[in-house]
Order: structure tokens, then C-alpha cells, then sequence
């Protein structure tokens, strides 16, 4: 792709203001470099233009713009996310959704609401609460990250394990498709005709079209909620424990494992009173109706115990519950105070092969000279380690990556995934491969053909053929919207 | 593949099929076996249609030529099932009730309940998106299929998603092959997420004086704290199925399963809530009544238990449920048939069946046609389920499926060039 000259960017950035109104386009460098990366600071790639569309119509013009142009486009939200899936990849416009984040409608009878991209994901949440509802998908920067970017990586989050992850709740989208149409897929009725283009829009990291509005499920907030934290001396056991209250008949709300490393950062940043001579820590919560919530988390409790847990709490009140969660979802905040940086993995197995991969994470990692820290999802499996590292060390970044890389080799070897809920993005376009073969990717390529035929949108991701103008690394900075204490990687 | 699993010229009159006779009929043993066919088919452009239990092969169209039926009732093997992930992987040709009996061996099951089970196949249910009553709370084939293994248009064998229950790496091909009816690939093999079974599964029969107050009913259900596993309105003609109730016009049929102490509170809530809103009777049923009652239900339509003329699903907003029903009653009524109505009232989906007895086909045309003309105008989707030959040649099959058929085009184009899977059967002509 030729550099845009700068004459060609001044007349373009006229005709863009022209469209979308003044103070909706970003041409100047300084400006542009906000806009380089995603939460995975490792990747960056600098746009010629950030626009901020207000309307489905001003995006579709802009894509318009760009296709006869030639330019590739790419849509971003809060920038959130951990794969560099927003990134333009090889320069072109980037379409930032942030100005469309209205709650347009809300049907209580149906329990749908219909939004903008740009939404944030908890305040979908805070708008419906008053009512007794509220939008299941939780990823943990959801005080930052907006539904749109959910649409994008199909996102997940604590409570998926019970509730299911974006794709489960979405009924319908109005798409900006990548020729410039406008057009609804799916819509608010269930089981629509033909194909299934809302699953397949939802987790296709903008490769397919720019959602602008999105039509969700929301759901009654559950009558009771209990929280349990067992503490153990031995990760396996925590490990074992997992297995066991699902062997005894339960689907908790959420089931989280934090190791001993992170229990120390957490306690070193925020005292939350997780006991730091604890192998790992597995925080449980029940939810449902207040019959047999007791008789439940009784269950829970034997299955922790009879797994070796030395010490099982279960939070007396809404105040000890949310002191828990902080301890969950400050974990990364935490890693700060023992550690200069660290690099989030993202991987799934079959949750009854967790003991065995956390011993080859901790194996890998080591045999690095690095350290790791686990905070993840193990009710579904879905391991999340950091890898603790110093940037200003010669040498420890390229190390990082290449334990990450064999981390994803242990994930596919057990029969697992390269990506719970992160995205492939840059990031692992080229270990594709580890888990899909050259027909299977073929068939990928073949559906994106039918949505995306001229490879504009959100070009040079997922897929392992690399060509774009990317910089990688080299060191780690944490992002703006860390920085300010906005938001918590996963 | 053998002989013994080929059937040609007057063998193949048992799976003739909208008064058309297949070419071949073949039962290939293995995936391998199944690419090698289609490839096959490929090269020489003769159409393939995959078959299974055959339970939903009234669905679509009819197709312009049948060439070979492929029938998948050989590959019908559980090839894993971990207790402990919760997950289970089969071949496609196992039916539900074959696999629902080797999960349950281990406290486990597939939280699809589509009517026919016996009979319909995991990949003919996801070919076709069946689903049944507790799609309610449990959902449907997209919110359980984590993986699956098709034979492409050209004999490559094609994977997606994986095993594990939460998985974005690449495209969710999975959710493009439900309910595509085979016309994109031929499904071989699947992964699906379970469920531990419920410790105690009853269902509350609680029958009102008209649609009306069975509606509202429904929908005080929906606000308030219970967690039904299933939410079915019951209308017209189907209430004779559950058995004798004095003058019901209506009935709600409410599934409720766990553990004990929140099934007891639910059915006592649900009592509580409904007493007010016209509530004529409930029932409590447990054991082989609650089974018989939930089969009756989901046969209604399916041949049977009577003689139907035609079968119509219905895709509308919950909210609008007990209008339509009532609505589609009195169009049934005008064109002098009676009609069987039954909705999952959660979610919006109704299963609306003519009887047949006598039934003139110019009366099951309009009928047919108002109800289309009646759920398009209030936003939602129609599917001719089932009608004869003669009626599909005057009322189409699928709803007209607007902008969007651009892309679903492009995606048959894409991966069937030659149009040799299932051609004719689907959306827009698809």
C-alpha cells in the first residue's frame, strides 16, 4: 500500500470533515499516535486518518470514501482489546465508533435492547438495572470496552461459564458491510431464515463489516447470588476441585483461579484477604433462585473440601462479596507492584487437563527464566497466564513471546483452543496453523470472500499470511486507559 | 463401500421424496467414505442431499432433481465423552435419543429436546435447527455446538470450532452450518457442550379459559423471578391433547427442573402468580405422564396423531404471541379449518398446524397466505414446515430473505460452486 501523499490527505480529510462535521477527523501525527495500538502494546501501526462517525449512513460514506480511494478501514471502540485486532494494519482510516454509544431502544416485554457500538458494556447494564435487568456478558474491562468491540471478538468474561459468551446474546445487527451497504442481519425475532450471518458477523474481528447497531438479550437479574472462596495448598487440588463441583451436577455463575503470585501482587496493591501462602485460591459464585441456594453451595463446599481445600469462605454479605471480586479483578492492576511488565496469554483446554497443563506452563516459563502468574477463567477452561518480565532487559522480550508461543502449543497438543476470548488478531495469525488445517482455512478464507471480497476491511488479520506494515515491539507500556485505572485486561 | 449399502432404480422408492425419486441412495461406513462420494458427485454434477432420521424432510423446497440421497445412518458412533468437560463429541447419523441415552448413563445430557428424537440424527437436527421446549431456558443448537467436521462441495474434509466450551480462534464456521440444510457441507461429526441432568424434572400443566389469558400468563412468568426450563402456550385445536379439561381454551405447559427445594418453590410460585390471572387448573406431572405430554406436544404436525394438511412456524416477539395465535385461529376459522397452535412463549417461536381432515386445498393456500401476510406485518418470519406438493407449488416455502440473500449467495458460491448440495431447497431459491 503507497504512503497517502499529503496532498491527497488534505483534500481527503476535507471531504471527511465535509461528511462527518468539524472535530471528527485526525490527520495530525501527534493525534494519530493515540490511536496506534490496542491493549497488546506490543503491536503498532499508525493510520492516516482517525474519523468519528455519529451515524450508520456517515460510516457507510466513509467506507464508500475509502473503497474508492482504495484505502483499508478498520473499526475501533475503546481500544480494549488484546489481540491487535483494531490496529490498521497497513494504514488507511481508522473508524472509531466512541461518539455512537446510545441506548436506542429498550423492550422490557422482550427483554431486547438495541444499542450503538460504542456503547460501553457495563453502562448497558446501568441503563436496564433500574428495571431488574441487566447484559450478561462480563469481560473484565467492561468498564471501558464497548459492545461493539464484544461483537468484534466475541467477547467472554467471569460469568460466561453459566451464561455463555457476546454471541449467546445477540439477536440481530445493522452492519455497514464492507462495500458501503447497510444492512440487517438477523434481527429481533429468534431463529431467522437462511444462514446464520449473525453467528458468523459476531467473533470475525471486523473483517466482515462495522456493526452500528446491535440488538442483545437482556436478562433478569437472578434472585440470590452466593460467593464462595476456597484456598488451597496445592494448585492440582484447585484443579481437582473444578472438576469436582462440576462432577457433582453444578454450572456455577463464574468459577475463577488465582495463583500464589498473584495473590501476592493483589495483597502487595489492595489487601483484599486472600491468604498469601496459598498454592491458588478459586473463587466461586452460585446464582439463581434463593430456593436451594444453601443446599448448593453446600454442594460446592464438600467438593472443595473433599478436594483438599485447607479453608472455605463464603461471603456473608454484598460488601464481602464485592471484596472477593475486587481481589479477582484487580489482579492485573497488581502485577505492577512484582513485576516491571507482563505479557497476557490467552489459550483453552478441556478443563479436567488443568492440572497438567498449569505444571507445563510453570515448566515453560521457567525453563525461560521468567515467571508467570495465573488469574483465569477455570470453570471453562480458559487459561490466562502472565508472563512476568523486565522490558529493559536485553533479550526477556523476545523470551516472552517464544514461551507464549510453546504455552499455545500445549493448548492444541490437549485438544484445546489458541484463543478463549482475546481474538487472533495480529497477535496469533500464525498459530492459525497449531489448530486448523489448510482446509479448514481455506473454508475461512472462502466466507470472508463473500463479505469482505476486496480484503479492505480490517486487513492482515487472522489469517497467517502476514504482509502488513506492522511494528513489533519491542518493549511493553501499559496503555493509556490502564494507566488511568480504567479498565482490567480480561 | 459395498453393495449391500448402495440402493438403486426401484430400491430407491422408499426415499422418494416431493414426488421425486433419487438417482442412488448410499450409507458410506466412514467420513472418508462421504468425501470420497461427494467428490465424486462433484465430477460428475449430480446433486446431493444428506439424509438423516429424515424428521424434518418436509422443510424447503422441491428440488428440481434428486440425485443421490446420502444416508448418514451408519456413522452414528459416540466417539468421546469427558464428564468433566462437559462435553461430547458423535458422529452426525446418532440419533438425540441414542446419544441422550449414552450421556445420561453418566448424569450428562444435550440440553436439545427437538420433537422425534428417536428418529432425528444430531447432524439432521443441526442441519435443520430443531429445537424443542426447554430451548426456553437452554437455548438452541448456536448456544450448544462447539465444533464440527463437514465434507465440503469438493470432498475436502472441513473443521470447525473445537472441543473445548469457549473457543474464538478464527471464523465460527460451526454456526454457519446450522440450519443450512445441507447446502454447504455435509455434517459428519459434532462437538456439543452438556449439562449435568437435572435431579428432578416436572411440568406444570395450568390451563386458562382462552389464548388471551393464557398469554398474559406467560408473560407475568417472564417478569418475575422464576426460571422455567420450558414456557409453551398451548391454543385451538392442540389443547385436546392434553387430555380432558373442561371448557380450557388454552394451557401453559411449564417445565421446571434442579434440585428439589427449587423446583417444589417454583411450582408453588407459579400457582401463587397465576391464581389471579385466570387460572382454570394446574396439574403437576412427573415421570412417564410429564414425558407423554411433552411428546404429545411435539407431535403435533409430525403425522401421527392426525391427519394434517399443513404445518407453518412462526418467528414473532413473545409480546405478540397470544395475539397472533388468536389472529391466526380466527384466519383458520374464516377459511372453514381448524387449526392446532403451540409457541415457545419465551422465545417467540409458534408451531401453527392445519388439520387435515377434508381440508380444500384453496382453503389451506389462503389460510397459509394470511398467516405469512399476518407475521410479516408485525415484523417476524413464516416457514412452510410441511405441506403437500400441490400447496408448495402456490405458497412459498421461505419468506422472501431480503438484502441479506447478497451474502448468503456469495457464501453458496463460495463454498458450493457448483451447486451440487441440496441445490433448490433453501432461501432464495439457495
Amino acid at each position: 500500500m503507497p504512503p497517502v501523499t499529503e496532498g491527497a490527505k488534505k483534500s481527503l480529510r476535507r471531504e471527511m470533515e465535509a461528511l462527518l462535521g468539524p472535530g471528527a477527523v485526525l490527520t495530525d501525527p501527534d493525534e494519530l499516535l493515540v490511536y496506534e495500538s490496542d491493549g497488546l502494546t506490543l503491536f503498532r501501526a499508525l493510520a492516516d486518518f482517525v474519523v468519528f462517525p455519529t451515524t450508520a449512513e456517515q460510516v457507510s460514506a466513509l467506507v464508500k470514501l475509502a473503497n474508492r480511494e482504495g484505502l483499508p478501514f478498520v473499526a475501533r471502540g475503546a481500544g480494549t482489546g488484546l489481540s491487535g485486532g483494531c490496529l490498521p494494519a497497513e494504514g488507511g482510516l481508522v473508524i472509531s465508533l466512541m461518539r455512537m454509544n446510545r441506548v436506542l431502544e429498550v423492550d422490557y416485554d422482550n427483554q431486547i435492547a438495541i444499542v450503538e457500538p460504542g456503547l460501553v458494556n457495563l453502562h448497558l447494564s446501568w441503563a436496564v438495572g433500574p428495571q431488574g435487568f441487566y447484559y450478561a456478558p462480563d469481560p473484565s474491562s467492561q468498564q471501558a470496552c464497548t459492545i461493539g468491540g464484544n461483537i468484534a471478538n466475541n467477547s467472554g468474561g467471569p460469568h460466561t461459564l453459566k451464561y455463555g459468551v457476546t454471541t449467546n446474546h445477540v439477536l440481530g445487527l445493522e452492519v455497514v458491510l464492507p462495500d458501503g451497504e447497510i444492512m440487517w442481519l438477523g434481527g429481533k425475532t429468534r431463529d431467522p431464515q437462511g444462514y446464520d450471518l449473525v453467528g458468523l458477523f459476531v467473533g470475525s474481528e471486523g473483517t466482515f463489516g462495522i456493526a452500528t447497531k446491535i440488538a442483545v438479550r437482556i436478562l433478569k437479574k437472578p434472585q440470590a447470588v452466593k460467593t464462595v472462596l476456597a484456598v488451597f495448598d496445592e494448585i492440582d487440588q484447585a484443579s481437582e476441585a473444578v472438576s469436582a463441583i462440576i462432577g457433582r451436577g453444578l454450572i456455577p455463575a463464574a468459577m475463577e483461579m488465582i495463583d500464589q503470585i498473584t495473590i501476592g501482587a493483589v495483597e502487595d496493591a489492595f489487601g483484599c484477604g486472600y491468604p498469601r501462602d496459598a498454592a491458588a485460591a478459586l473463587l466461586i459464585e452460585l446464582d439463581g433462585l434463593a430456593a436451594g441456594m444453601d443446599a448448593q453451595a453446600e454442594r460446592v463446599i464438600q467438593a472443595c473440601r473433599d478436594s483438599g481445600a485447607r479453608e472455605v469462605r463464603v461471603a456473608r454479605d454484598e460488601a464481602e462479596r464485592q471484596g472477593l471480586w475486587r481481589g479477582r479483578k484487580s489482579a492485573f492492576g497488581a502485577y505492577g507492584r512484582v513485576s516491571p511488565a507482563y505479557m497476557v496469554m490467552d489459550g483453552v483446554i478441556p478443563r479436567t487437563k488443568l492440572p497438567y497443563v498449569l505444571r507445563r506452563v510453570n515448566e515453560i516459563v521457567a525453563a525461560y527464566g521468567l515467571r508467570v502468574g495465573n488469574v483465569f477463567h477455570a470453570g471453562d477452561g480458559n487459561l490466562h497466564p502472565n508472563i512476568l518480565y523486565d522490558p529493559r532487559k536485553p533479550g526477556e522480550e523476545a523470551n516472552v513471546v517464544a514461551a507464549g508461543g510453546e504455552i499455545l502449543k500445549v493448548c492444541a497438543e490437549v485438544g484445546g483452543s489458541i484463543s478463549g476470548e482475546h481474538g487472533i488478531g495480529l497477535e496469533k495469525a500464525d498459530y492459525m496453523p497449531l489448530i486448523f488445517s489448510e482446509a479448514d482455512l481455506l473454508c475461512m478464507r472462502r466466507v470472508k470472500e463473500a463479505f469482505n471480497p476486496t480484503g479492505r476491511c480490517n486487513p492482515g488479520k487472522i489469517f497467517p499470511t502476514r504482509k502488513a506494515c506492522v511494528e513489533v515491539g519491542p518493549a511493553y507500556r501499559p496503555h493509556p486507559i490502564e494507566e488511568e485505572g480504567l479498565a482490567q485486561r480480561f | 463401500m459395498g453393495a449391500a449399502h448402495v440402493l438403486t432404480g426401484v430400491d430407491c422408492s422408499l426415499y422418494v421424496l416431493e414426488g421425486r425419486t433419487p438417482e442412488a441412495v448410499v450409507f458410506p461406513g466412514s467420513v472418508e467414505e462421504v468425501a470420497a462420494l461427494v467428490a465424486l458427485a462433484g465430477e460428475e454434477g449430480i446433486p446431493v442431499m444428506p439424509l438423516g432420521g429424515g424428521t424434518n424432510l418436509g422443510i424447503g423446497a422441491p428440488p428440481a432433481r434428486l440425485g443421490l440421497v446420502l444416508g448418514l445412518k451408519r456413522l452414528a458412533r459416540l466417539l468421546e465423552h469427558e464428564p468433566g468437560d462437559l462435553t461430547a463429541t458423535a458422529e452426525a447419523g446418532l440419533t438425540v435419543g441414542a446419544l441422550q441415552a449414552e450421556l445420561g448413563k453418566r448424569g450428562q445430557w444435550l440440553s436439545l429436546d427437538p420433537p422425534g428424537a428417536e428418529r432425528a440424527t444430531l447432524g439432521g437436527v443441526l442441519a435443520s435447527n430443531a429445537s424443542g421446549p426447554r430451548r426456553h431456558l437452554y437455548g438452541t443448537a448456536r448456544d450448544l455446538l462447539i465444533g464440527l467436521t463437514v465434507v465440503g462441495a469438493d470432498g475436502a474434509i472441513v473443521r470447525g470450532g473445537g472441543k473445548v466450551v469457549k473457543n474464538v480462534a478464527g471464523y465460527d464456521l460451526p454456526k454457519l452450518y446450522i440450519g443450512s440444510f445441507g447446502t454447504l457441507g455435509i455434517i459428519v461429526e459434532a462437538t456439543v457442550k452438556l449439562r449435568p441432568r437435572p435431579d428432578v424434572d416436572r411440568l406444570v400443566v395450568a390451563r386458562f379459559h382462552d389464548v388471551k389469558e393464557a398469554g398474559g400468563a406467560a408473560r407475568a412468568i417472564m417478569a418475575s423471578d422464576l426460571v422455567p426450563a420450558a414456557l409453551d402456550l398451548v391454543a385451538g385445536e392442540a389443547v385436546r391433547l392434553l387430555g380432558p379439561g373442561g371448557e380450557a381454551g388454552a394451557a401453559l405447559l411449564i417445565g421446571v427442573d434442579g434440585i428439589l427445594d427449587q423446583v417444589e418453590w417454583q411450582c408453588a410460585e407459579i400457582g401463587r402468580l397465576l391464581a389471579p390471572l385466570g387460572l382454570a387448573e394446574t396439574r403437576v406431572l412427573d415421570g412417564p405422564p410429564r414425558d407423554l405430554a411433552w411428546r404429545a406436544l411435539g407431535e403435533i404436525g409430525r403425522g401421527g396423531t392426525e391427519d394434517v394438511a399443513a404445518v407453518m412456524k412462526w418467528g414473532v416477539l413473545p409480546a405478540q404471541l397470544a395475539e397472533m395465535l388468536d389472529k391466526g385461529a380466527a384466519i383458520a376459522q374464516r377459511n372453514g379449518l381448524r387449526a392446532a397452535l403451540t409457541a415457545h412463549a419465551g422465545v417467540g417461536i409458534a408451531t401453527a398446524v392445519l388439520a387435515g381432515d377434508g381440508a380444500h386445498g384453496n382453503a389451506v393456500v389462503a389460510t397459509l397466505t394470511e398467516w405469512r401476510a399476518m407475521v410479516g406485518g408485525a415484523g417476524g418470519h413464516a416457514l412452510v414446515e410441511w405441506a403437500p406438493l400441490a400447496v408448495k407449488e402456490r405458497v412459498a416455502v421461505w419468506d422472501d430473505p431480503g438484502p441479506a440473500a447478497r451474502i448468503m449467495n456469495g457464501i453458496k458460491a463460495r463454498l458450493d460452486p457448483r451447486g451440487i448440495l441440496n441445490p433448490g431447497r433453501f432461501v432464495g431459491g439457495i
